[in-house]
């Protein structure tokens, strides 16, 4: 079975990464690097493929964070849900997809699925490496924006027909999620849809992370940065 | 009677939808279903039915550009007068009231003011937001109440719903809500990843045995369709003739045999649009030389048809070899016995008998060059293949 690195060298070196249908919830204050940490995790690496859910901001913003984190936009693919509202004519293209709002789950569960298809079926991007099943990285830019638009109990049965889902295509997924907005309620039930949970909290305006349920991590809390899309734990 | 818009669906439905009908198309989450209510409302707006839209989620403008986008143009939905009751009015009906039952007293006052003033005689809810908003029940009742106030008018009810909760969603539709048709729009990673298909859940003015069926979206419509259909056999039984004889289009691969005859050296496809069905058959060589690639094609596959020669006992245990590799594979399958238009056939109790299977796998006695017969064999297989549960 496929293994998704984390591009992080220390977390690499001790797990060998993370085992396809892992998912994984970041759970960060604003203002954190907690959606940079997703945007690298989420970056795909030569022969993989990257599909971001955005809900708040727009696929141009996403695949220039993705650009700038050095990706190769051709295997990179974003469900926009912001742009529709403003610009109701705007169409898909094969690499971007848009929904009419963040409220739209039966809309966002279909391009997730179109996108997927277009992936396993090689038509996504030029110069397919042909690993089977295509390794793909999915990254929700935050469940936050879901939940003030849908109850609890809906996204909560969204994400466990997504979470499954992606197990199923031996994907990885990466959730994002202010833990500072959530009452503990929340965020205990989106925890247990994951397999993975990394906390970001801001020391002294230092980034700083600690992993759970990563088989070989320790669960201390480690200060790190993210340039470019590149994370450094740092001393 | 309402079209759905696909016409295989319309005859398992005995012509579509009986007028005043409540209707449900349960979608599961992922699968591209939406247009199951597009071709609906794009037919009733093609008969000059008057329709009347609730799409809560959306602006009527991004509405029309997704369904164009998706599905191509659709004049009617361009053209023909619809009423809209979109986002916008969605939110007013949210500041209306500060109460869930005030708010669904507002919608429901609204609903029925829009049908009156435009005589609607079909209404198509997107009922995600009010299902969340007022709960199933309760968002149900909002518009089985206008179509019981405005009886007189007998007016259709169409709901698409996002079900995330299962089988028990629709059950409950029937059981408790008195719903007419509820068709689940489904996926599935078997066969094949990305296999999508609905079922007819429950019809009630029919007494109609639970279906699902396969589907594509192509040209901006639904197709039935049944990707692999293997049709397989001892050599010379007549697989080629069959499957030429089935199809629309065919190819052939057939050789001149060492033996002076003709052979099959590769696959014979087959393509046929029958009943708006796409159907696809895979006719395998016969020699056992062969046998090695069965599995892949049967793997798969949705159906299966075993062909024999009624005239050559011979042929019978190798026939048994494959009746053995095809009921390994638990899909539906029927054994055609073949030539039986000429003299000294088998007896199709022997034939039971040597093939080991059970009064349930159908046994036709045809013959391959009568067209009547391949249809008769292919609606019989398709039939089973959409009554089979995945």
């Amino acid at each position: 079975m496929y293994t998704y690195k984390s591009g992080i060298a220390q977390i690499d070196e001790k797990t060998g990464g993370f085992d396809a249908g892992t998912n994984i919830l970041i759970l960060g204050p604003p203002m954190s690097a907690a959606d940079q940490l997703a945007y690298a995790l989420t970056k795909p690496i030569p022969g993989e493929y990257a599909i971001v859910l955005s809900t708040n901001e727009r696929a141009a913003e996403v695949v220039d964070a993705f650009k700038v984190a050095g990706a190769d936009k051709r295997f990179t693919g974003v469900i926009d849900a912001i742009t529709k509202s403003s610009t109701p004519g705007i169409t898909d293209t094969t690499r971007l997809m848009f929904v009419s709002s963040p409220t739209d789950l039966t809309g966002i569960g279909i391009k997730f699925s179109n996108m997927v298809e277009c992936i396993f079926e090689g038509d996504f991007a030029d110069g397919e490496t042909g690993l089977f099943p295509p390794p793909i990285r999915f990254c929700v830019n935050s469940i936050s924006t879901l939940l003030m638009y849908r109850r609890l109990e809906v996204l909560y049965q969204f994400l466990h027909v997504l979470t499954a889902k992606l197990k199923k295509i031996e994907g990885v997924g990466v959730y994002l999620l202010n833990n500072e907005s959530f009452d503990d309620k929340t965020l205990s039930l989106i925890k247990q849809l994951m397999n993975c949970v990394i906390e970001v909290k801001i020391e002294q305006n230092v980034n700083m992370m600690r992993i759970r349920g990563l088989p070989g991590m320790q669960g201390d809390w480690m200060k790190f940065s993210v340039s470019k899309g590149q994370v450094t734990i740092l001393p | 009677m309402i079209s759905t818009g696909i016409s295989g669906l319309d005859e398992m439905l005995g012509s579509g939808i009986p007028e005043g009908s409540k209707v449900l198309y349960s979608l599961e989450p992922g699968v591209d279903g939406q247009l199951f209510m597009i071709s609906t409302l794009s037919c009733a707006l093609a008969k000059k039915q008057s329709c009347l839209v609730v799409l809560p989620n959306t602006t009527v403008d991004a509405f029309r550009n997704d369904v164009q986008a998706m599905y191509g143009p659709r004049p009617d939905l361009a053209m023909a007068p619809v009423t809209f009751f979109d986002a916008i009015d969605w939110e007013r009906i949210l500041k209306s009231s500060r109460s869930p039952e005030g708010r669904a007293r507002e919608l429901q006052a609204r609903i029925r003011k829009l049908c009156r003033q435009h005589d609607v005689d079909i209404i198509f809810v997107y009922f995600d937001l009010l299902n969340e908003e007022f709960g199933t029940d309760a968002a149900a009742v909002i518009f089985i109440s206008v179509q019981e106030m405005e009886r007189k008018n007998g007016i259709t009810l169409i709901i698409e719903h996002l079900n995330l909760e299962g089988p028990d969603l629709p059950e409950h539709f029937i059981r408790d809500m008195k719903f007419d048709l509820v068709l689940a729009i489904r996926s599935s990673f078997r066969p094949f990843p990305q296999f999508n298909y609905f079922t007819l859940v429950h019809t009630s003015w029919a007494d109609l045995p639970v279906r699902s069926v396969p589907f594509i979206i192509g040209e901006g419509r639904i197709i039935p369709y049944i990707p692999r259909i293997v049709v397989t056999g001892p050599a010379s039984s007549g697989k080629s003739t069959f499957v030429l004889n089935a199809a629309d289009e065919g190819h052939s691969v057939d050789r001149k045999a060492q033996e002076g005859g003709m052979t099959t050296v590769a696959l014979d496809f087959g393509w046929i649009r029958w009943k708006d069905f796409d159907i696809t058959l895979y006719g395998t060589p016969g020699q056992e030389r062969f046998d090695s690639l069965l599995p892949s094609y049967l793997g798969h596959a949705m159906g299966a048809l075993l062909i024999i020669d009624a005239t050559n006992a011979d042929q019978l245990p190798r026939a048994r070899l494959l009746s053995d590799m095809i009921a390994r594979r638990r899909i539906p399958f029927a054994v055609v016995v073949n030539k039986n238009d000429l003299t000294g056939t088998l007896d199709p109790e022997l034939i039971r008998r040597v093939l080991a299977i059970s009064n349930e796998v159908p046994l036709y006695q045809i013959s391959a060059t009568r067209k009547t017969d391949v249809n008769f064999v292919l609606e019989s297989l398709v039939d089973s293949i959409t009554q089979f549960r995945y």
